[in-house]
C-alpha cells in the first residue's frame, strides 16, 4: 500500500491498447467535470476507437479509421460555453471532434509524386506496360532511395498473383503521396490564458513540422528537420515567442524558435535512442533505451544522468499547481513507476502490469489524479493524497550498505594449526615424498594416456589430421531406444572426409536398425547429429555397454570411440 | 534332527535357500502342514526383502506427472521442489550443484543425484544408464527387477497361486495372514492382492491391529494414494507408537512435498523414542533437501552422538566441512571412517582423503591416496578420480599432467561435463580456440545446470565478437547461478553494447 496515493479505480481487464500520447484529460462539456479521453488502438490493425470516460464509466465511443498517433484537446474559438475540441491524429489526417461529434477533417498538404512513378502508373492505366515491367521499374525506383507513394509500396508488397487485380482496381484513381503524422501538440496562439485559443503543432514522417491555425485550418508555419520527429514539447505563444523541443529518430534533440526554418542549429546528440522526452521549466528530461534518465539544459548542456533499474516504457511530467509540485513520472518495464523530482527519486509506485500510458491532471472533480494504462490492457486511476510529501533525499551518498556487513569467515581450527606445525617441522621429507609420488604419478598417467590413445578409447581424437569430437546420447524407455551420435569437427579450417560410424554390441541383447552410418563431409565448427534406433531383445532387465566407433575409410583403428552404458529396458514393467 | 527345527535354525541364520528346500520337502509329504507352509513363505520373502522405510527413488512418471503437490508456487523453504536459498550454505561457486539446484550431497542415496527434471526430454535423456537410471515409475523399477529374480529361482511355477487364494479364509487366521501378506507384497510384488488381504484382515480384527494399518498404508503408498496412506498411519500411531510408522508417515509427507510436516512427524517420533538415529537422519536429509545445510549438519552431529559408526552422517558432515573451507576437519572425519570400515576400503573414500590431504596441505599423503583410489576404481568412479587428480595437477601448475588427466577422465566416462569444461579452459590457454569452443559446447549440452561452461563459452564468444551467442550463453549462466558476478558483468556489458547508438 503506497502511503502517498489512493487507489481510485482499478480495472485490469479494461482491454485498452494505448500510449501516453493517446491519453488526455479535458473538460470537454464545460461542466467542470473533467473527462478522460483515450484513443484506443484496438487490436493494432482494426477496431480503433476514441473513448471518452466520465469518471469510470464510458461516456461515448467513436470509431477511428486508422491507427491514432496522438490526441490533444484545444480551444478553437471564443464561443461560450467554453468547450474545447478534441483533435485525433491518424495517418495523414487530423480529425476534430466538438461536443463529442465529428466536426472537421484536416488533411496534411500532399507531397510531390516522383515523376517517373507518376508516368509509370499513367502508362499502366493506358495498358502500355504490363505488370512485371511496372513492378521491376518501381522496385528499381525504390532501391535508388526514392520515396514512393503508399499505393506503389503496397503494390510491391503483394504476391505476384494479386498484383494484377490490385493494379486494375487502383490505377484509375489519381496518384497521391501523403505523409503520416508522428506527433501532435498544442501551442497557445496569442494569449496565455487557460482557455485561450491554441494552434496545433504537427510532426510528420517527411521530417517536417507544421503549425496549424485553429480557425481556418491553414498552415501558419512550416519547419524542416534532419530526421523524423517522435516527441515534441512546446512552450510560449505563437504570436509572441515560442520554442519547440523535438526529439528525433536519429537520436538527436533539436530546439526550434519562432522564425527559425530548420532546426540544425541547437542540437543535443544522445548516445542512445530516446523513448520519452519531457520538459519542465527550462530543463529537458530524456529517457533513453540504455536504461538511463538524462537531463539537459535548454542550451543543450548535459546536467546529470541517472541509471534506472529497468528499461523505460513511457514518461510524463507532473505540474500540479495547488501543491507547486513539479516532477517527472517514469514508467519502467519492471512494473514500477518512478517519480523524480530533479534528479532525486522521491516515490515508487508498484503496478500490476507494465505501464505504457501515463497521464496526470484533473479528472472528474479531483485535481491530482494519475491515470495509467498497462500493456495488458488495464486501466488504473490513483489520486494523490493531500498529505503526501515528496522529500528530495540523495540515496546515492555515502558508502553502500553491504560494506558494513561482516563476511562470515570460518575460523582456523586447532587442527589446522597442528597440521601446519607438522608441515613446518617435516617440510623437507614431505616435499621429497610428494615429489617422488608426483614423478610416479606422471609416469603412470602418461602410460595410461598412451594406452588410451593406442586404443582410441577417447571421445576426442588426438590425431591432428582428423580433429573430431564425439558425444552420444540415448533416449527412450524401451524396448526401443534412440541413439543420437553427435560429431563435431574441432579444427579451424580442415574439413574431414570419408568417415563412417559403426557400433559394437552384444547381438543377443540388442539389435540396431542401422549398423553402419556413412558420414558426409564435416565442415569445421558445426555439430552433426546421426540417429539410429536400437531394439532391446531381452526383457529380463539386463543391460550392457554399447560402443560407438568412428572409422576412417581404409583404416582398422577407430579415430574416436564412445562408450554408452545402455539403460534397462522397462517396457515389460510399463505394459 | 527334526527337519522342522533345522528349517527354523536355517531361517534364523538367514540361510533362506536351505530353509526353503527343507520346507518344500516337508510340504511334499504333508501338503497341509501349516507350520512348514508359513515358514516357506517367510523364507521366500526374506530372500527379496527390502526395508520399505528407506528412501526410494521417484520414477519419471511420478516426477513429470506429479499431481500430489499442493501448492504449485510454494514459498521458499517449504517445498523440496523449490529449495530455498538456504542459510549457511556455501555459494554455488564453491560447492558444485546437482541438476536440481541442490548442492552435491556427501552421501549418495536415491534422489540425491539428479533432481526434478524440467521437461520430459530431460527426464528420459541419459544419464539414464544402467547404473544411475531412474525407473519409469517407482511401481516398476527396483521391484520388478527383484520380482524377476525370484521368478528365475522357481522354475516349476510360483509357490502360491494368488488367483486361486481365498483371501477371507486366510484373513481370519492371523498367524498365517501376516506371513502371507509379506509374501504377496514383497515376493510376488502384487500390491492389489496384498491390499485386499490387508483390508479384509484389518476388518477381521475389528480395526484393532496397528500392524495391518501400517501394511495398508504401505499398499496405498505403492499405489500412489498418499492421503489414504496418511490416514492409516496416523490411526496406527494413535494405537501403538512405532519408529517404523513414524518413518513411513514422514516418507508419505515427503512424497506429498510437505517437508516441514515431515520434520514435525519425525520430531514427534523423537519425543517418544529419543536418540533414534533413523528419525534424526530423516530430519537431516530433509534439511539437506531444503538446502539448509547448517541445520542438516546439526542433526547429523546428533546422529553421530548416538551412533558414532553412522557412515551417512560422517560423510555428510565431512563434505560440509570440506566445502566450507575446513578440509582438515573433513580429513579427520574421513580418517575416522577409514578406521571404522576396518579394511573395507573403496575408491570414493581414498579419493576424498586425497583431496582433503591436498587442500589441508598434507602433501606427502595426497598422491598415495589417489594411487590407491585409482587402483581400486571401477568404470563409474574412475572418471571422477582422474578428474580430481587433474585438479591437483592444476593446483601444482602442471598443465600437461592436468590435460592428460582430464582426457583420461573423458575416456572412462564420455559424459563427464566438468572434465569437458576444464579441458576447454586448458585448450583456450594453449590458444586452440576452436577446440575450446567445442569443449565448452559439449560441457553445457551435457550439464545445462552448470554455470561455468555457459560463462566460459560466453566469454570466449565475446572475445571473438560473436555477441549474439555470447549474450545467449551468459543469460543461461545467470539462470543457472544468479550470484555469479562475472556473468552478470558480462551480461551488463553486452546489454549496454546492444542499446548503444
Amino acid at each position: 500500500m503506497n502511503p502517498k496515493w489512493l487507489d481510485a479505480y482499478h480495472d485490469p481487464v479494461a482491454s485498452l491498447y494505448t500510449f501516453t500520447q493517446c491519453l488526455t484529460l479535458a473538460d470537454i462539456q464545460a461542466d467542470s467535470d473533467w473527462k478522460l479521453i483515450i484513443a484506443d488502438l484496438g487490436t493494432g490493425s482494426y477496431d480503433m476507437k476514441l473513448k471518452v470516460y466520465k469518471n469510470t464509466s464510458l461516456l461515448s465511443e467513436h470509431a477511428i479509421i486508422d491507427l491514432p498517433t496522438g490526441v490533444v484537446t484545444f480551444y478553437m474559438d471564443t464561443l461560450e460555453p467554453r468547450t474545447p475540441a478534441i483533435a485525433v491524429a491518424s495517418g495523414p489526417y487530423i480529425y476534430i471532434y466538438k461536443n463529442l461529434r465529428p466536426y472537421f477533417k484536416f488533411t496534411l498538404p500532399p507531397l510531390e509524386v516522383n515523376q517517373v512513378e507518376k508516368e509509370l502508373w499513367e502508362q499502366a492505366k493506358n495498358e502500355n506496360i504490363n505488370i512485371s515491367v511496372l513492378r521491376d521499374t518501381l522496385e528499381g525506383l525504390r532501391n535508388e532511395g526514392n520515396p514512393l507513394t503508399v499505393r506503389s509500396m503496397k503494390f510491391l508488397q503483394l504476391e505476384s498473383s494479386d498484383m494484377e487485380a490490385f493494379a486494375t482496381l487502383h490505377k484509375h484513381s489519381p496518384l497521391k503521396r501523403q505523409t503520416v503524422i508522428t506527433c501532435l501538440d498544442t501551442l497557445k496562439k496569442s494569449l496565455a490564458d487557460e482557455d485561450a485559443i491554441s494552434c496545433l503543432v504537427v510532426g510528420t514522417e517527411n521530417k517536417l513540422i507544421y503549425i496549424l491555425d485553429p480557425e481556418a485550418f491553414t498552415v501558419l508555419a512550416t519547419m524542416d528537420l534532419l530526421s523524423v520527429p517522435v516527441f515534441i514539447s512546446v512552450n510560449g505563444l505563437f504570436d509572441v515567442e515560442y520554442r519547440l523541443v523535438v526529439s528525433c529518430r536519429n537520436g538527436c534533440i533539436y530546439t526550434l524558435k519562432r522564425g527559425s526554418k530548420e532546426g540544425s542549429k541547437h542540437c543535443i546528440e544522445l548516445n542512445s535512442q530516446p523513448v520519452g522526452m519531457e520538459r519542465i521549466n527550462k530543463t529537458i528530461y530524456v529517457g533513453c533505451m540504455d536504461e538511463t534518465l538524462q537531463c539537459y539544459s535548454s542550451k543543450g548542456k548535459k546536467l546529470w544522468t541517472v541509471k534506472l533499474p529497468a528499461s523505460v516504457t513511457t514518461m510524463k511530467a507532473i505540474d500540479y499547481t495547488p501543491r507547486q509540485l513539479k516532477a517527472l513520472l517514469v514508467a519502467l518495464s519492471n512494473c514500477e513507476v518512478h517519480m523524480y523530482k530533479d534528479k532525486y527519486l522521491v516515490d515508487i509506485i508498484k503496478t500490476e502490469g507494465i505501464v505504457t500510458g501515463l497521464q496526470f491532471g484533473r479528472f472528474g472533480r479531483e485535481d491530482g489524479t494519475l491515470v495509467m494504462t498497462t500493456r495488458g490492457g488495464g486501466l488504473f486511476v490513483k489520486i494523490l493524497k493531500r498529505s503526501a510529501k515528496f522529500e528530495e533525499k540523495d540515496a546515492l551518498a555515502g558508502p553502500p550498505a553491504a560494506q558494513n556487513v561482516k563476511i562470515n569467515m570460518p575460523k582456523k581450527t586447532k587442527l589446522f594449526v597442528d597440521q601446519t606445525m607438522r608441515e613446518k617441522e617435516n617440510a623437507v621429507s614431505m616435499h621429497r615424498t610428494f615429489q617422488r609420488d608426483l614423478y610416479l604419478l606422471r609416469l603412470n598417467t602418461a602410460r595410461q594416456y598412451v594406452k588410451a590413445l593406442e586404443n582410441s578409447m577417447n571421445p576426442i581424437s588426438s590425431d591432428p589430421t582428423e580433429p573430431l569430437k564425439l558425444s552420444a546420447q540415448i533416449q527412450g524407455i524401451g524396448p526401443t531406444f534412440k541413439l543420437t551420435v553427435n560429431l563435431q569437427n574441432t579444427s579451424l579450417s580442415t574439413p574431414v572426409y570419408n568417415i563412417i560410424i559403426t557400433f559394437h554390441f552384444d547381438d543377443k541383447l540388442y539389435s540396431f536398425r542401422n549398423k553402419y552410418i556413412e558420414v558426409p563431409m564435416l565442415v569445421p565448427g558445426l555439430n552433426y547429429a546421426f540417429e539410429t534406433f536400437i531394439d532391446c531383445l531381452n526383457d529380463r532387465g539386463v543391460s550392457d555397454n554399447v560402443k560407438v566407433f568412428v572409422l576412417k575409410d581404409g583404416k582398422s583403428v577407430p579415430i574416436v570411440t564412445g562408450v554408452i552404458s545402455m539403460p534397462v529396458s522397462e517396457a515389460a514393467a510399463v505394459a | 534332527m527334526d527337519p522342522m527345527f533345522l528349517a527354523y535354525s536355517y531361517f534364523r541364520r538367514r540361510k533362506y535357500q536351505k530353509c526353503e528346500e527343507i520346507c518344500s520337502q516337508l510340504l511334499e509329504k504333508n501338503p497341509y502342514d501349516q507350520g512348514a507352509w508359513s515358514l516357506k513363505t517367510r523364507a521366500l520373502t526374506g530372500q527379496v526383502y527390502v526395508d520399505e522405510v528407506d528412501v526410494d527413488e521417484e520414477g519419471i512418471a511420478e516426477m513429470v506427472m506429479d499431481d500430489n503437490a499442493i501448492a504449485t508456487v510454494a514459498r521458499p523453504g517449504t517445498s523440496l521442489r523449490k529449495p530455498g536459498t538456504g542459510q549457511g550454505m556455501p555459494s554455488q561457486g564453491v560447492r558444485p550443484m546437482t541438476n536440481s539446484g541442490r548442492p552435491v550431497s556427501g552421501f549418495v542415496r536415491p534422489g540425491t543425484q539428479s533432481g526434478r527434471p524440467g521437461t520430459m526430454e530431460q527426464a528420459i535423456k541419459t544419464p539414464r544408464t544402467s547404473h544411475t537410471a531412474r525407473p519409469v515409475t517407482s511401481a516398476s523399477g527396483r521391484y520388478v527387477r527383484l520380482g524377476t529374480a525370484s521368478m528365475l529361482s522357481s522354475p516349476d511355477g510360483p509357490f502360491i497361486n494368488l488367483a486361486r487364494l481365498n483371501f477371507s479364509k486366510y484373513a481370519s487366521r492371523p498367524n498365517l495372514a501376516k506371513a502371507l501378506f509379506e509374501y504377496i507384497f514383497h515376493h510376488e510384488n502384487d500390491v492389489r492382492n496384498a491390499l485386499e488381504l490387508a483390508s479384509q484382515a484389518t476388518e477381521q480384527c475389528k480395526f484393532d491391529d496397528w500392524w495391518w494399518k501400517v501394511q495398508l498404508a504401505k499398499c496405498y503408498y505403492r499405489l500412489g494414494m498418499f492421503r489414504e496412506a496418511e490416514k492409516q498411519l496416523k490411526s496406527a500411531i494413535k494405537q501403538q507408537e512405532m519408529v517404523d510408522s513414524f518413518l513411513y508417515l514422514g516418507k508419505v509427507y515427503v512424497r506429498l512435498d510437505q517437508p516441514l510436516t515431515a520434520v514435525e512427524i519425525y520430531k514427534q517420533g523423537l519425543e517418544k523414542f529419543p536418540g533414534e538415529t533413523t528419525l534424526l537422519t530423516g530430519i537431516a536429509r530433509i534439511h539437506e533437501g531444503l538446502n539448509e545445510l547448517d541445520d542438516a549438519v546439526k542433526f547429523y552431529k546428533d546422529v553421530l552422538h548416538y551412533d558414532n559408526m553412522h557412515v551417512e552422517a560422517i560423510a555428510c558432515i565431512a563434505t560440509h566441512h570440506f566445502y566450507t573451507d575446513q578440509p582438515e576437519i573433513a580429513l579427520k572425519f574421513y580418517r575416522q571412517w577409514r578406521l571404522l570400515q576396518m579394511g573395507v576400503y573403496n575408491t570414493e573414500l581414498f579419493n576424498n582423503l586425497g583431496l582433503c590431504c591436498f587442500y589441508a596441505q598434507q602433501y606427502d599423503m595426497t598422491l598415495t591416496c589417489f594411487e590407491r583410489a585409482l587402483s581400486m576404481a571401477d568404470d563409474q568412479t574412475l572418471a571422477d578420480v582422474w578428474f580430481n587428480i587433474g585438479h591437483v595437477a592444476l593446483g601444482i601448475g602442471d598443465m600437461n599432467l592436468a590435460y592428460q588427466c582430464f582426457r583420461m577422465s573423458l575416456a572412462s566416462n564420455n559424459d563427464h561435463a566438468d572434465a569437458y569444461n576444464n579441458l576447454g579452459v586448458l585448450e583456450l590457454r594453449r590458444g586452440h580456440i576452436e577446440e575450446a569452443r567445442a569443449f565448452f559446447q559439449a560441457a553445457f549440452v551435457l550439464a545445462p545446470h552448470m554455470y561455468e561452461p555457459h560463462y566460459n563459452f560466453a566469454a570466449l564468444a565475446d572475445q571473438l565478437g560473436d555477441l549474439q551467442s555470447s549474450y545467449n550463453a551468459v543469460k543461461r549462466a545467470v539462470d543457472a547461478y544468479d550470484g555469479h558476478i562475472d556473468s552478470k558483468e558480462l551480461l551488463q556489458q553486452l546489454k549496454q553494447h546492444f542499446s548503444l547508438l
